[in-house]
């Protein structure tokens, strides 16, 4: 479904210089664990793929389409990060909306389904919080939520539960689990913990030395 | 009932007494000569004949908001467009260059920008002279009066809003904007939903301190008023010691400013404190911006370059082409220029010392607060916020005429104590500045050592010098520069202490502008701007941490 095809990226910031080659191929409704040193490249396999960096070489196709030329907006990818996934001065049921209309105007199907993803991942009854009044967890089912009402095929999680205590984190990969196989997400789960990998992934590859190594899981 | 240990922790990191004591003396101090001031000026004002005094105070009080409001407003729209400009524009030649004149117009004399604001905008100036080449006759318009009021605030405030709403906005986190890129955010929306609620933290801070700086302006409408139907408050008071002898209406007329800048300190001191809370410069990460909108940033960075350097290159070319060495001999010009030096030097130790041990005792009475909630924890915490901005409400030339009224009846003469007044105004107009810096880096260290400096029993001078002084150097550094430069261009208490013999360069200044000695005046203005970029490239530079030095 997903596929990097010979992803070639040169990253130099003045101290540190990498070359990374990304080949990779996720099929609709896999989770592809990825984990690795910090530097390894992690996080910026997740730009390239969501348009916030431009790879010197290589496609990426999804379903056999170059989606490579888009821009973020235009591509076929949510993404989850580690920190600051919501609009702190919005409320639940807006920060959710985003997903679906950016002017927050929604028709009455609409504001359903944003009921319907909230109560997917156990929020509805703080639809109308303000989004920073919420639990780190919190925050991370809420951008969840935002991903399902997206209906977007490709789902990236940028060490999204890295800040969370054991017990949230355990109910977080559940969650996304469950929504992968729901939604039949191809999924690119980016963590520096192994275990996460052990729990949900279907396959597990390292980065090592710019490049990916597949793991047994 | 057993103790919670992070209560004993924090009770105890406060209890060694010399981190509160030394801030808590500088402020009673200041505290009790601030009360000694308002007491003398309520002295005056109500033992005389209140109602004569109070003629035309409405009209003074009036033009005084009219004209502060306008300038914060015009000053919050252009510093905003700039600051989002800056935000959007990282790389381009010359960024730095502008954002060091940003720097330089909130620290540089004011008296010098009027004076080059007067050779581009006066009646003989170069927008003018341009006029005049490409239409025959000079322009109608006039630097003097509400104009030029209005441009020399903004010219000196926008920079100021500027540097604190693009601390803000590149403070923004990277992935906000990653977020809006791939929920495909427009412009607008990007402005609306990512940038406009970190601006909104920042803007009514900034906007009650802009509107401060620009009710209590003196030198400014001194100079540029023209008229006095264009004076404000300050300026009256200034007219009313000076000029008319009057000193029951000057001090009726500072009781009056004393009340609207106490309400307005009071009013920013009960904003929620953000200070702390500015994060780092983040990764960036900006989507190009349509073709409007760059256009109209070009267009903000553009007018802003031209508009900061054409004063300052005014001040330079006028001071070139006066007679220097004449003026460098002269014994009037070096007692003031060592009159000067020593004063803001002088001052700027002395703020240094004070708003360090202010900002000690803020971080560990608020480490006190967070443990214990009494019926009084409110009132404590909206002391120690009103140390930092209290003395806002106190202008220097409100302070200088209470120190006036106070030496009317002691019997020394004035001339003795003026250097004294004139520091200890300094040093109250500065501490509100160094202690936005101070108060957020030394909070940030308590967080971060407070707990090893208790297990390890350090605490007094050894942690000033493990702790402290490395981790506040460049921030002493920059506080110095800022209070030498501020105290170097006051003009209020000098206006009012300076004579004949006891003169700075500011005051010698606007006695040569007065006499139309407009030659001389422009190569003390070009000293002033010498001095002051020197000293805020050199000072930090100072301070600066040498390589190995540890931190």
């Amino acid at each position: 479904m997903l596929d990097l095809e010979n992803i070639t990226f040169h990253y130099e910031d003045g101290t540190q210089v990498a070359d990374y080659c990304f080949n990779l191929s996720i099929q609709a409704g896999e989770i592809a664990g990825i984990t690795g040193r910090s530097g390894s490249g992690k996080s910026t396999c997740i730009d390239i793929i969501s348009g916030f960096l431009s790879p010197n070489t290589g496609r990426i196709l999804l379903e056999g389409q170059e989606i490579g030329q888009l821009p973020p907006g235009l591509r076929p990818v949510t993404v989850l990060f580690q920190n600051n996934n919501l609009f702190d001065h919005l409320r639940v049921h807006q920060n959710v909306a985003l997903g679906i209309n950016t002017s927050l105007r929604l028709t009455k199907d609409e504001k359903r389904a944003v009921d319907e993803a909230l109560d997917r991942v156990g929020l509805e009854d703080l639809k109308d919080a303000p989004s920073h009044r919420l639990s780190g967890g919190e925050q991370q089912r809420v951008a969840l939520a935002r991903s399902l009402v997206g209906n977007r095929p490709v789902l990236l999680l940028d060490e999204p539960f890295s800040a969370l205590d054991a017990e949230v984190r355990e109910e977080m990969l559940t969650l996304v689990r469950g929504i992968v196989s729901d939604k039949n997400l191809a999924t690119l789960l980016v963590t520096h913990d192994v275990n996460d990998c052990h729990k949900i992934a279907d396959n597990h590859y390292d980065l090592k030395d710019g490049a990916f190594l597949l793991r047994p899981v | 009932m057993a103790r919670r240990p992070a209560l004993i922790t924090q009770t105890a990191i406060v209890s060694p007494g010399l981190s509160i004591y030394p801030g808590l003396m500088v402020s009673g101090l200041l505290l009790v000569l601030v009360c000694a001031v308002f007491a003398a000026i309520i002295a005056t004002g109500l033992t005389q004949n209140t109602a004569l005094s109070f003629d035309g105070v409405g009209r003074l009080l009036a033009f005084t908001t009219a004209q502060a409001t306008a300038s914060t407003l015009i000053a919050l729209l252009l510093g905003t467009i700039l600051a989002w400009s800056l935000n959007h524009r990282r790389h381009f030649t010359g960024r730095r260059m502008l954002l060091a004149l940003l720097s330089v117009s909130m620290v540089l004399p004011t008296i010098v920008t009027a004076l080059g604001l007067i050779t581009v905008l006066g009646r003989n100036g170069w927008l003018n002279q341009v006029h005049l080449s490409l239409f025959g006759e000079v322009s109608g318009f006039s630097v003097y009066g509400i104009p030029g009021i209005l441009i020399a605030h903004t010219w000196l405030n926008a920079p100021f809003i500027a540097r604190g709403l693009l601390q803000r906005l590149e403070g923004i986190p990277a992935e906000r904007f990653k977020l809006a890129a791939s929920l495909q955010f427009s412009p607008w929306q990007r402005f609306k939903i990512v940038e406009w609620p970190a601006l909104t933290i920042a803007l009514p801070g900034l906007a009650i301190t802009v509107f401060l700086l620009c009710f209590t302006s003196f030198s400014i409408v001194l100079i540029l008023g023209g008229s006095p139907n264009f004076n404000t408050l300050e300026v009256a008071i200034f007219e009313a010691v000076k000029l008319e002898f009057d000193l029951t209406r000057a001090a009726m007329l500072a009781l009056v400013q004393l009340g609207v800048c106490g309400l307005l300190v009071m009013l920013a001191a009960s904003l929620p404190q953000h200070s702390s809370a500015i994060s780092p410069p983040s990764l960036f990460y900006m989507w190009p911006d349509p073709k409007l909108a760059r256009a109209l940033q070009t267009g903000a960075i553009l007018l802003f370059s031209v508009a900061l350097t054409a004063p300052l290159a005014a001040v330079v070319i006028d001071g070139l082409q006066g007679d220097i060495f004449k003026i460098l001999q002269d014994g009037l010009f070096r007692q003031a220029f060592a009159t000067s030096l020593i004063i803001a030097g002088l001052s700027s130790i002395v703020t240094i010392g004070c708003a360090l041990a202010i900002a000690a005792t803020r971080r560990n009475l608020g480490s006190y607060l967070r443990t214990r909630q009494s019926n009084f924890s409110w009132l404590v915490g909206w002391l120690i916020s009103f140390m930092g901005t209290g003395y806002l409400a106190m202008p220097s030339i409100v302070l200088g005429l209470g120190f006036f009224m106070i030496f009317q009846n002691l019997p020394i003469a004035t001339d003795h104590l003026a250097p004294l007044v004139l520091i200890l105004a300094n040093v109250l107009m500065a501490l509100p500045f160094a202690l936005v810096v101070f108060l957020p880096a030394m909070q940030k260290s308590g967080r971060r050592y407070d707990k090893l400096a208790f297990s390890l029993n350090i605490r007094g001078l050894t942690r000033w010098r493990f702790i402290d002084w490395p981790t506040l150097r460049s921030e002493i550094g920059f506080v110095s520069a800022l209070s030498f430069c501020l105290s170097l261009g006051d003009l209020g208490v000098i206006a009012l202490f300076g004579n004949r013999d006891f003169t700075t360069l500011p005051w010698l200044l606007y006695q040569n502008l007065g006499s139309y000695r407009t030659s001389d005046a422009s190569v003390i203005a070009l000293v002033l701007l010498v001095l002051v970029i020197s000293v805020f490239m050199l000072l930090p530079a100072l301070f600066e941490k040498r390589p190995h030095a540890g931190s």
